[in-house]
């Protein structure tokens, strides 16, 4: 008895704001179920969303959370076991054990079942692993871990030659697609939670694997090997698409880029030139061929920039390049804050309209 | 109780402790093996998949060989310990007295317990071996 105010007044500081109305409520019994209430929904709240393994939206993710959960609930039921067997011997019948039960107990519970069930989830997980590196049906994706961001090139089926990109995965929803990982200096790792388990980079050698997307969306991925001052920044959008829209971006994407539209956009072509950012950047059918840095070919299309570090928007574009550095440590371009707000506008415009 | 009283109990305990100690090393062999059967797979499966020193089917039958002959090792073991146990003689499961058949029991009990547990991790580490082919 002496136990439930404690454990009340800890359940409505823990709770916080959220529970106020439930602190006006006279009995503590329903303090502690709203508490209860508060708890499981913070708690599941944490498995939705655009990045996590628990929302799965494709085949590998799917196989992953089948093998997760009925790893948890196995864990459940040998906990609850384990506990209820401890409970039953020294409370309910702490009498004397016969020792050949004792020998037996040790025998299937400490040799036999361990075994058996490392045994067993061992087989499940290894016969998963053929399946996430299955050759692709068709397209492949070249995917290169450099400071900190991705560059990307899609290879589709045929001749047709490598369509290059960065930062941001398209893939068509319902097929097997091909990863080839590599990295430029530092070891990341490729992992796009909603769709598939993850594989490290490496420099200098390459790394496969495939995923096979089934609902469309956008999701998130993320580095998921610490790889510098930036790891946490290195992210990017996986956007999965119907096969026919995905057919039609793709043959978007292998397009040079869009002349500038706005008088705005022409001034920032300007700016672009002057800043010498072609040194780093590559935008095909200018004469921006630089390699250090993302292509900006359709940088405009992208749901983020920055490899996930800010939203897509003007007034992101602006932000990033008057404070590089502020956002993401280390990075590897130089700041630009002698820009004026109204040329960081230009430029930001005519990187918008390369779509 | 004097020197001279305890030495002849002593000496024979000796000889006895001289005896035991190649069984002491017989304990070693199981978890030796599995530990050379574990690295002559990963040496070769990676000689073969990173420096395609030669091709990786052909590493995989021979490595499956390999545990097949390292299984026998460690079962050949266990089944020495067993004897040696003597448990269904004795029934002895613990050997609380320390005198020298103890001794002798104590050493095939434990060699026993340690080739078991060898042959599980030397099945563990093939099964690999048995799902997965090719080096992807
Ligand atoms: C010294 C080379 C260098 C120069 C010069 C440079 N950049 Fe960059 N830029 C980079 C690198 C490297 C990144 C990737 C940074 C990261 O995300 O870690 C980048 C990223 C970007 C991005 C985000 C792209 C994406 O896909 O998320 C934009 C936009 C951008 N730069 C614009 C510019 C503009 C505009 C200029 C000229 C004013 C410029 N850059 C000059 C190297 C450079
Ligand atoms: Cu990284």
């Amino acid at each position: 008895m002496t136990r439930t105010k404690p454990l009340g007044t800890i359940a409505s500081d823990a709770s916080g704001p959220a529970l106020a109305g439930h602190l006006l409520a006279p009995a503590a019994g329903a303090r502690r179920r709203g508490f209860t209430l508060v708890a499981v929904a913070l708690f599941t709240a944490g498995c939705e969303g655009r990045q996590s393994a628990l929302a799965p939206a494709g085949a590998d993710a799917e196989a992953l959370h089948l093998l997760f959960t009925s790893m948890l609930a196995g864990a459940a039921v040998l906990w609850l076991g384990m506990n209820g067997l401890f409970y039953w011997f020294s409370r309910r019948s702490p009498a004397a054990f016969p020792e050949h039960h004792a020998r037996r107990l040790i025998l299937f519970g400490g040799v036999f079942a361990p075994t058996l069930i490392v045994g067993g989830v061992l087989v499940w997980g290894l016969s998963l692993l053929p399946d996430q590196r299955a050759p692709g049906e068709g397209l492949r994706i070249s995917v290169t871990g450099e400071q900190w961001w991705w560059r990307v090139e899609y290879l589709p089926e045929g001749d047709a030659g490598p369509v290059i990109s960065a930062n941001e995965i398209r893939l068509p929803a319902g097929e097997r697609t091909e990863f080839l990982l590599t990295a430029d200096r530092f070891i990341h790792s490729f992992w796009i939670p909603a769709l598939g388990g993850k594989m490290d980079m490496f420099p200098g050698r390459e790394t496969r694997m495939s995923l096979k997307p089934e609902t469309p969306g956008t999701y998130r991925g993320q580095c998921a090997e610490f790889c510098g001052a930036s790891h946490a920044w290195m992210a990017f959008e996986a956007v999965v698409m119907p096969p026919e829209d995905f057919a039609a971006w793709l043959e978007a994407e292998a397009q040079d880029a869009r002349a500038p539209q706005s008088e705005s956009a022409r001034r920032g072509l300007e700016i672009f030139r002057r800043e010498g950012c072609g040194a780093c950047h590559s935008i095909r059918g200018t004469e921006a061929v630089g390699q250090v840095g993302p292509d900006l070919t359709h940088v405009g299309a992208r749901h983020s920039i920055g490899a996930g570090r800010l939203g897509a928007s003007l007034d992101d574009i602006a932000l990033w390049v008057a404070h590089t550095g502020e956002l993401k440590p280390e990075v590897q371009m130089p700041a630009f804050p002698h820009l004026e707000p109204a040329e960081l506008q230009d430029l930001a415009r005519y990187l918008k309209e390369l779509e | 109780m004097t020197e001279q009283e305890y030495q002849p109990h002593a000496e024979e305990e000796r000889r006895e402790f001289a005896a035991e100690s190649e069984s002491l090393w017989r304990l070693t062999l199981a978890p030796v093996t599995w530990a050379l059967h574990l690295v002559l797979c990963y040496a070769t499966v990676s000689l073969a998949c990173a420096r395609q020193l030669f091709p990786v089917d052909t590493a995989r039958i021979w490595l499956i060989g390999a545990t097949v002959l390292a299984l026998a090792l460690i079962g050949w073991q266990g089944w020495r310990a067993l004897q040696q146990w003597n448990v269904r003689n004795t029934g002895a499961l613990s050997h609380p007295e320390g005198k020298a058949e103890d001794r002798h029991q104590f050493l095939g009990h434990a060699t026993f317990l340690i080739a078991l547990i060898s042959a599980i991790g030397t099945v563990f580490t093939s099964l690999p071996l048995l799902l997965l082919e090719g080096c992807r």
